[in-house]
């Protein structure tokens, strides 16, 4: 499957620093691809230069199975990190420009926009200028403004921040129906736990660097081969000493276990039971907060 | 370039401002303020046109009752605005702000009291103040005048004029010569101008042209003033929202531009369009008036149609043509304090037609005429007068026209380029260096 968009060993420096190098990706179509990775790893230079708004040094940037080209942006929707919306402008007002400058004609968009309005709980706001709106209110706005005209790749940067639970939840309802339409979206954010439970796809960037990328479940597989979930008392830190241990996190007597790779789980459980009382051992899925932090610490 | 982006952007730009408060309340508060500031004055001027009464005490018993005659005869002249006057050259309103009511008094016996009492009755406020001639004012000596404050200019000057025109005719008299004969034989000489073109020569009133040039030559230089600021607001404010960040996405930087700047451009017509029209419905009675009362053999032929024409399209062109330079100013700073340093430079092209104006309308045929009035910024600022001197060869007005259109081109594309690599500069003044660097980005 062609991916819908595709960066090949692209590369950006700010002087002597390099904010992104030789990061290569492909966000499959119909699917929510994640940007992870800890504040100043160069997800947003990544995403300004996926949306042609900083060159890059060098590498290749496609899209919709070709090389960018201008036209193709329209197609894309974007929500910048730095939110911004102009501040003396209505919300009807602005949701219109937004979509005017993407082509479409006021009369056919009104309806859609109402429509959305209304289902992010808007309607009564939307004669009043965005200025007066509380910042929820306006990454609502915004949101709406990103997809009102049906782009077929989203690209949202750090969508989550600034959100409440109840409406995080309403942007992860959003992206999920996004999907099933066949369509793609592209997210970065530094929230493992959001991205565990929405993304099929991840990259995971430190400084600069793509460490790992791939289908969610094919990297737990491969990296979360050796995970286990230890239920012990005793002197659950000396565990960390134990030959075959990667990484031991232990919390309220729950201990998440990541093994080399090449260790046997039954020979670390023979050893743990020396100076512990097991009461339980269990293979398990690693959560995406272990493989980052192994991811990075490998690429250190 | 997607005209339909142009504009959608231009469309934004022109409704957001005309619908702000702000937009309504300047253009209605500022002809009022002017109003005031102008009328007002000469209201209240005319208001305190009092007549002052004035007691004379003549002791040569030869220019009072010539002083009371010649007031009189002035008040009588007065409303029709008497030619006397007007040749006396530009400070000929000063003898209609002054008027005065003289009363003769004959010297009394005793000078003294006589004094004493004069000098009550205006500290009374009888009169305003009283003035002794005495018997050697025909060799030069000086009257007297008395009064609570002698600092009212007008009245003086009227009164000095009028004892000097009397003193003097009885001079001329004494010396047997007769006043008359002199004012016949002193008379000014009055210029007739009459213009030379290829229709003829006609008689024909220099001025009318002459303001209308000067009218838009000021009327540009205001608005570029007012919304060169905006202009550079404008671009400043967009780029440090990050809303920008989704708008060039869509659009161009060159179709944001000059979507911004055709917008802008029209709100600044639109604001200039009520106050003429207001002007217009204004003094409409009073043009009309004015026309019927021309002297006959003097038209109005310097505004043809073809005129305005050009005065219209070089008003706009050079409205966008100082626009695109505050727009590469706003494009190029971060904050409105950095800009507002550089637009002080910019003012350097806006004063230096104010400079050498004179010269031009002295010789407008001049090579330094010719030079500077195809000058792109100086265009729409000089071109005007010269147009209104002399018409000037078709060829000029051509090239004047494409290097202003090229100019106002090519600013856009360059201000859409400091733009598109201005917004990606966080907080950072850029060198002149960099800017032409910016320039050369894609």
């Amino acid at each position: 499957m062609t991916p819908i968009l595709e960066l090949r060993n692209v590369r950006k420096a700010y002087g002597d620093f390099v904010a992104v190098d030789d990061v290569s990706m492909a966000v499959p179509p119909g699917s929510i691809y994640g940007l992870l990775g800890p504040n100043g790893a160069g997800k947003t230079t990544t995403i300004r230069m996926i949306m042609n708004i900083v060159p890059q040094d060098s590498g290749e940037i496609g899209v919709f199975g070709h090389p960018r080209a201008a036209a193709d942006l329209q197609r894309i929707g974007y929500l910048p990190e730095e939110r911004g919306l102009y501040r003396k402008m209505t919300v009807l007002d602005q949701l219109v420009f937004l979509a005017e400058i993407h082509g479409l004609k006021k009369a056919k968009i009104l309806p859609d926009i109402e429509r959305w309005l209304e289902r992010v709980d808007l309607t009564h706001w939307a004669r009043k200028k965005v200025e007066e709106l509380s910042k929820g209110m306006q990454q609502k706005v915004q949101l709406i403004g990103t997809v009102l005209h049906q782009p077929d790749l989203l690209i949202l940067d750090e969508p989550f921040s600034g959100l409440d639970p109840l409406n995080q939840e309403l942007f992860r309802e959003l992206l999920g129906e996004y999907r099933q339409q066949g369509k793609s979206v592209l997210l970065s954010t530094h929230g493992m736990e959001l991205a565990e439970r929405m993304c099929d796809h991840i990259c995971l960037i430190s400084r600069g660097r793509a460490v790992l990328d791939g289908n969610l479940k094919e990297i737990k597989r491969r990296v979360g081969g050796n995970s286990y979930r230890v239920v012990a008392d005793g002197d659950l830190n000396r565990l960390q000493e134990l030959p075959e241990v990667e990484q031991a996190a232990v919390n309220n007597g729950v201990v998440k276990l990541l093994l080399r790779p090449d260790a046997s789980g039954p020979q670390a459980l023979r050893r743990m039971v020396e100076f512990l009382e097991v009461h339980e051992f269990r293979s398990e899925e690693p959560e995406l907060e272990q493989i980052f932090l192994k991811a990075v610490r490998d690429a250190a | 370039m997607r005209p339909e982006n142009v504009m959608v952007v231009m469309k934004r730009e022109y409704l957001q401002r005309v619908k702000t408060k702000g937009f309504w309340i300047g253009t209605l508060l500022l002809p009022l303020i002017v109003l005031t500031l102008t009328v007002l004055p000469s209201l209240l001027i005319a208001k305190s046109r009092t007549t002052q009464s004035i007691v004379v005490v003549d002791e040569t018993g030869r220019v009072g009752s010539a002083l009371v005659a010649r007031a009189h005869a002035r008040d009588r002249e007065a409303p029709k605005g008497g030619r006397e006057r007007s040749e006396r050259g530009l400070m000929q309103d000063e003898s209609q702000m002054a008027r005065f009511e003289i009363a003769l008094e004959p010297p009394a016996a005793d000078r003294k009291a006589q004094r004493a009492e004069l000098d009550r009755r205006v500290l009374e406020k009888e009169i305003g103040a009283w003035i002794w001639i005495g018997p050697e004012v025909f060799a030069g000596k000086p009257v007297e005048y008395h009064a609570r404050s002698v600092s009212n200019v007008f009245t003086q000057e009227a009164l000095r004029d009028d004892l000097t025109s009397v003193v003097r005719r009885e001079r001329l008299a004494q010396a047997g010569i007769d006043p008359e004969r002199v004012d016949a034989l002193t008379k000014p000489v009055r210029l007739e101008t009459q213009r030379v073109s290829e229709k003829g020569s006609r008689a024909e009133g220099g001025a009318v042209g002459m303001f209308f040039a000067l009218g838009l030559f000021m009327m540009l230089y205001m608005s570029m003033l007012i919304w060169g600021q905006q202009v550079m607001q404008g671009v400043l404010e967009e780029k440090g929202s990050r809303v920008i960040e989704v708008v060039i996405s869509a659009v161009t930087s060159f179709e944001l531009m000059m979507g911004k700047l055709v917008g802008i451009c029209l709100v600044g017509l639109t604001q200039l369009g009520i106050w003429l029209g207001t002007v217009a419905v204004l003094t409409a009675p009073g043009i009309v008036a004015s026309l019927a009362l021309m002297p006959p053999g003097t038209s109005l032929p310097t505004l043809t149609p073809g005129i305005l024409i050009h005065f219209i399209l070089l008003f706009i062109l050079g409205f966008m043509a100082f626009a695109t330079l505050y727009a590469a100013i706003g494009a190029s700073f971060n904050n409105l304090q950095e800009a507002q340093q550089a637009a002080s430079v910019a003012a350097v092209f806006i004063v230096t037609p104010v400079m050498v104006m004179w010269p031009i309308i002295n010789d407008s045929t001049s090579r330094m005429a010719t030079v500077l009035s195809l000058i792109p910024l100086f265009t729409p600022l000089l071109m005007p007068l010269r147009i209104v001197i002399e018409m000037p060869p078709g060829w000029q007005l051509a090239l004047a026209y494409a290097l202003t259109i090229s100019f106002v081109i090519g600013m856009v594309w360059f201000c859409s380029k400091i733009y598109r690599v201005g917004i990606l500069m966080y907080g950072k003044k850029p060198t002149f260096k960099e800017i032409w660097k910016w320039t050369r980005y894609a």
